[in-house]
């Protein structure tokens, strides 16, 4: 304690800036891990809370996917003994307001019996002051238009009992009365209060879903038990129903949601070793600055022990400083994270949430504190052994730095080509999962134990051409690097790591969208989308499939495919399943094929003898051509083959396509998601449109998206996925920029003797700017150029890991050559700025100061 | 046995103080083939808040054997709802709403009959007839002018027992008290009896609801029994048509 109060803080106090900058790395790693963590635990909280709001006493609840079921099977529950209470449910996300950005969670209740699962409490139901809010039933029960909302959302839009909220509803423009509005607390709190509740049977008709229910939510008698119950629904039901506890939608999301923060966490580790390296290059500057200090202490009676504690103690505390900031950058991160998490959650799983407060878990920060601790622990062991090792006779002599001796360069070579080796090999075995990732990381320690080596010798490559545009000043910057590769091989390792991350996303984004381009051109061909919503992921409206005649009447249009797409367990998965009649898109649309004939594999779909499968799924679920898939239906269960496996982007979770008439069969549901439309070769698109619009867009709700504006929105939808990727590919450059002020820092320092001296000897102040900035070019040069190279190896493992655990999309490598480019620049000039300070503070100091520096 | 329909007949004399012939006796001088009123409800609220509502009945066929449509006929908000309610002898009625607006029937599930009727102070089940062999009777006391009668049903009910006060002259209920495993739940008062084609019937019956201390009272005009009536105007199709 005494030793840290007396050199360390001193010594902190004079670096500051520099000791900030170490802990960048800390911040960005602790700052993505706390980020996406927190953001997806936050959302399944959301979730959870709204299915446990919403699902009231429900002990169990039954679906069928989200294509529903019919009305015939309440009764069905109803008739069994095990069931004290059985209401049916419909559930809905609407957008409303003037620009329709917020979503109202549309809750579709059979009003008679849902109090026994739920309760409503309506305001000025029990209190004689609240004139405005009687509860009426019949009146509610009797018109359709009636909506029940939260306090909540009442007082936010200045909504009173009898106030009107219009809505584009299947049938056309209605305007809604509200004839109730809920207490906060319990349901009302669902979907944060952004919840109405609307009869069951206006809601079929409001959202076009025939008389089916999206699920039917159980409470048991009180002597029941929850297996015996399941068990005896399930037999009574049949396999194309699910039967589970409300809770068990939360658990599917988690193991989705689990995949996602996979990406992160790599993301996450690759910016802890990054900071791993700055962290060790300071130390490492730190130990060799601080000799003579080391040296005194030692003389003075001071252990190793004690010596190498104090370094420790030193990073611990640097580590601790960059965590908790990194905690609180993580937060600020989690805000912007939770909304896109969420979108996937209500696109995925139909039940809307909003994520409000975010939840802190301490068990993370726990976590994050210890990661972000032992990071810089270990990145300081090695200074810190330097540190005790130093010899106090020498270390109180003037000059002498330690190099890196060409032993130490040797054995770490020797240990790069071993783990490279390893890294092909465990390649090698990548079908066994964890493989890849031992690989993947066994690469990584072999490119940064490469990294001294081949700075060394680009430095070397580079001296020519330094010396070659200023030949003093080129020659002295190449020999700084040259003859102290230990200074700045922990800044090019960062360096390098930060720019193959940047390299990584930046390949990885590329090659996604040149990949979802290729399949849009193919599988997005018609003229227009025929749509319940402005976008294609809703799926609360659906249309009744009596409108594809209506479609096809209407001049100018040549052809009209109605697409029905419901999920569905498959697999233990919710997996979307696209109804279509496929020899009318088989002549439109070949997607490539993975597995078996094109030609064959759309016949036999068409004949209804089999299923096709994206290369997705296939991957995901390990499914191959030939296997027979049992696709849950309220009928029971659809047993086809696989007949095909093609590149199909259309879904994360995977996709099959079944001829739509076997889909009407199964699943008694003729109602449509999306009618693709071909206009005729000579006819005006627009007219078309607007011939469509006036035909059917006063009837009932219905939007017309040009093909443009479907493949602009999924590209939208594929920017907000990578918009997440861009904040991460700001900091990582942040942190190179950092890396590199922070070593030409420490490089000026660490030199100030040997500048004071080319001053004494008539150097010219000009002359020594030049020096350490071209020494910061050649750093960022050295790292770009390992960065790029590294960058190669990441991007070919990022791409492997989304493709085997993530999204299952093979997707072409492509490396982003633009995205390198634009690094030279950057990085360069980022360089040369990062040096101005550095450079100025050498020709402005002490010429005395600095001779008697060491 | 009916809570709310049992009332609605008329009594005839008594000529035992068994308490099951008590009851056998009440059903005895209520019986008709048919009856028919217009109902005006009005439920006031803890607050004093009323909501007023009219609506038709009509019943064919007589006791533990009948079938009834019950249709609003005001305000305008819920004019044209109806119910039909079908009982049986032998077990729980089977009942169906129909809202004209939606054009959709409902059927009644036996798990919501203890919900309240349209936001009445009644519940379904209270609609409903039971037969006198669903129920155990006792004698809890002879309280001068009237018997006190404890009836516990023998199927399910959302009632564990009902206390039934009636008067020894007429045979008309006077008040029920209706109680859950928690307790009372509710009480229904008879009123302003009067003899109509020879049978005693309550012109106003009054419900309070203890947990939401709320009353509904229902007011019988234009009440006639034995009209001719066909077993067609009861049926779901019927149901169906409006007003």
């Amino acid at each position: 304690m005494i030793l840290l109060r007396l050199i360390s803080w001193p010594y902190a106090r004079k670096h500051l800036l520099r000791w900030l900058l170490t802990t960048a790395g800390i911040v960005l790693g602790v700052g993505v891990f706390v980020g996406m963590r927190t953001a997806n635990k936050s959302v399944l909280a959301a979730f959870n809370q709204t299915i446990d709001r919403i699902a009231g006493s429900a002990q169990l609840q039954v679906t069928a996917g989200d294509a529903g079921f019919g009305e015939e099977v309440l009764d069905k529950v109803r008739d069994l003994p095990e069931v004290r209470a059985a209401a049916p449910v419909i559930e809905a996300t609407v957008s409303y307001g003037e620009t329709a950005q917020s979503n109202l969670l549309i809750l579709g209740v059979d009003m008679l019996g849902d109090r026994n699962i739920r309760n409503y409490d309506l305001e000025g139901e029990d209190d004689a002051d609240q004139a405005q809010a009687i509860d009426d039933p019949l009146i509610f029960l009797a018109q359709p238009d009636s909506l029940m909302v939260t306090k909540k959302f009442a007082e936010e839009h200045g909504l009173k009992v009898n106030s009107r909220l219009p809505m584009r509803t299947m049938q056309g423009d209605r305007t809604f009365i509200i004839r109730g509005i809920m207490k906060p607390g319990g349901l009302a709190n669902a979907f944060g209060g952004d919840l109405a509740i609307m009869d069951i049977y206006a809601a079929q008709k409001m959202f076009g879903r025939g008389q089916k229910f999206d699920r039917i939510d159980i409470a048991l008698p009180e002597e029941t038990r929850l297996e015996d119950a399941t068990a005896k629904l399930k037999a009574a039901l049949g396999p194309g129903f699910q039967v589970e506890p409300p809770s068990s939608r939360g658990e599917q999301f988690e193991s989705t949601s689990r995949m996602y923060a996979l990406a992160s966490n790599i993301t996450s580790v690759f910016a802890l070793f990054i900071g791993m390296f700055i962290i060790y290059n300071t130390f490492a500057i730190a130990v060799t600055e601080r000799r003579s200090e080391i040296g005194i202490l030692r003389a003075l009676g001071a252990t190793r022990g004690q010596i190498r504690t104090l370094f420790l103690v030193e990073s611990a505390l640097a580590g601790l400083a960059g965590t908790f900031a990194g905690v609180a950058f993580g937060i600020v991160m989690a805000r912007a994270m939770a909304g896109y998490i969420g979108g996937m959650l209500t696109e995925i799983y139909g039940v809307a949430q909003s994520p409000g407060d975010l939840t802190l878990d301490p068990w993370l920060i726990g976590a994050a504190v210890a990661m972000g601790l032992a990071t810089s622990l270990v990145a300081a062991v090695i200074p810190a052994r330097s540190a005790a090792r130093v010899d106090p006779v020498k270390a109180l002599q003037k000059g002498g730095y330690q190099t890196l001796s060409e032993g130490e360069n040797r054995v770490r070579r020797r240990w790069a080509m071993a783990f490279g080796a390893a890294s092909v090999v465990a390649f090698a075995f990548s079908r066994f999962g964890i493989m890849t990732y031992v690989g993947y990381l066994l690469a990584i320690l072999a490119a940064v134990l490469l990294s001294p080596a081949l700075s060394f010798w680009l430095s070397r490559v580079l001296r020519p051409f330094l010396a070659g545009v200023r030949p003093v000043e080129g020659a002295l910057a190449a020999d700084s690097l040259i003859q102290a590769p230990r200074r700045t091989s922990g800044t090019i390792a960062a360096l390098m790591l930060s720019i193959a991350l940047v390299i990584s996303l930046g390949g990885l984004a590329r090659s996604s969208y040149d990949s979802l381009a290729d399949w849009m051109r193919i599988a997005l061909n018609p003229d227009f989308f025929v749509t319940t919503a402005e976008t294609l992921s809703s799926r609360s409206f659906v249309f009744p499939g009596s409108l594809a005649d209506g479609l096809r009447s209407v001049e100018g249009v040549t052809e009209v495919q109605p697409v029905r797409s419901v999920r569905t367990m498959v697999k233990n998965a919710p997996i979307m399943l696209i109804a279509g009649d496929i020899g009318m898109i088989a002549k439109r649309v070949t997607l490539p094929a993975v597995e078996g004939d094109p030609q064959e594999m759309y016949r036999l779909a068409a004949e209804e003898k089999g299923v096709v499968v994206s290369a997705n799924f296939a991957r995901l679920h390990d499914a191959h051509l030939g296997e027979v898939l049992d696709i849950p239906a309220p009928d029971g269960d659809l047993r086809l083959p696989i007949v095909g496996v093609v590149d199909d982007y259309s879904d994360q979770q995977g996709t099959l396509l079944i001829n739509r008439s076997l889909y009407i069969r199964y699943w008694h549901d003729d109602a449509v998601n999306v009618f693709r439309v071909y206009v005729n070769p000579g006819a005006d698109a627009a007219q078309v449109r607007q011939r469509i619009l006036n035909k059917f867009g006063s009837q009932q709700r219905l939007f017309v998206l040009t093909n443009r504006e479907v493949r602009d929105f999924i590209t939208r939808l594929t920017d907000q996925w990578f918009g997440l990727t861009n904040v991460q590919t700001a900091v990582a450059v942040l942190v190179a920029i950092l890396g590199i002020v922070n070593a030409l820092t420490v490089s000026i320092t660490d030199r100030r003797r040997e500048l004071g001296v080319l001053q004494a000897v008539g150097g010219l102040r000009n002359q020594i700017r030049h020096t350490i900035w071209m020494e910061a070019v050649a750093i960022g040069i050295i790292g770009v150029a390992l960065g790029a190279a590294f960058g190669a190896v990441q991007l070919f493992y990022s791409i492997e890991i989304a493709r085997r655990d993530l999204i299952g999309i093979s997707i072409h490598y492509e490396y982003p050559f633009q995205t390198a480019l634009i690094l030279i620049p950057v990085i360069l000039g980022s360089a040369l700025l990062a040096a101005l300070g550095p450079a100025e503070s050498a020709v402005r100091g002490s010429l005395i100061e600095a001779l008697e520096y060491e | 046995m009916s809570k709310l329909l049992l009332f609605l007949l008329a009594v005839a004399p008594a000529f035992a103080q068994d308490p099951r012939q008590i009851i056998l006796e009440v059903q005895k001088r209520q019986r008709s083939e048919s009856q028919r009123y217009e109902g005006t409800l009005e439920v006031i609220s803890q607050g004093n808040q009323v909501a007023t509502k009219r609506w038709l009945y009509q019943r064919i066929g007589s006791f533990g054997n009948s079938k009834a449509i019950l249709r609003f006929t005001a305000p305008a908000e819920v004019k044209g709802v109806g119910l039909l309610i079908v009982n049986h002898p032998d077990r729980a009625s089977d009942q169906w709403m129909w809202r004209p607006a939606i054009g959709r029937d409902q059927r009644i599930a036996l798990q919501d009959r203890s919900t309240r009727f349209f936001g009445t102070d009644f519940s379904f089940e209270d609609l409903e007839e039971r037969d006198v062999d669903q129920y155990d009777y006792k004698l809890l006391a002879d309280e001068g002018a009237t018997w006190k009668i404890e009836s516990r049903p023998r199927k399910s009910s959302q009632y564990s027992y009902s206390y039934f006060w009636i008067k020894k002259d007429n045979y008309t209920f006077v008040r029920i008290e209706a109680y859950s495993k928690k307790g009372l739940v509710r009480t229904i008062d008879y009123k302003d009896y009067e003899q109509i084609k020879g049978i005693w019937t309550a012109r106003v019956t009054e419900v309070y609801d203890v947990a939401r201390k709320s009353r509904t009272i229902l007011k019988y005009e234009k009440l006639d029994y034995n009209l001719p009536m066909k077993d067609d105007d009861f049926t779901l199709q019927a149901l169906r048509r409006e007003l």
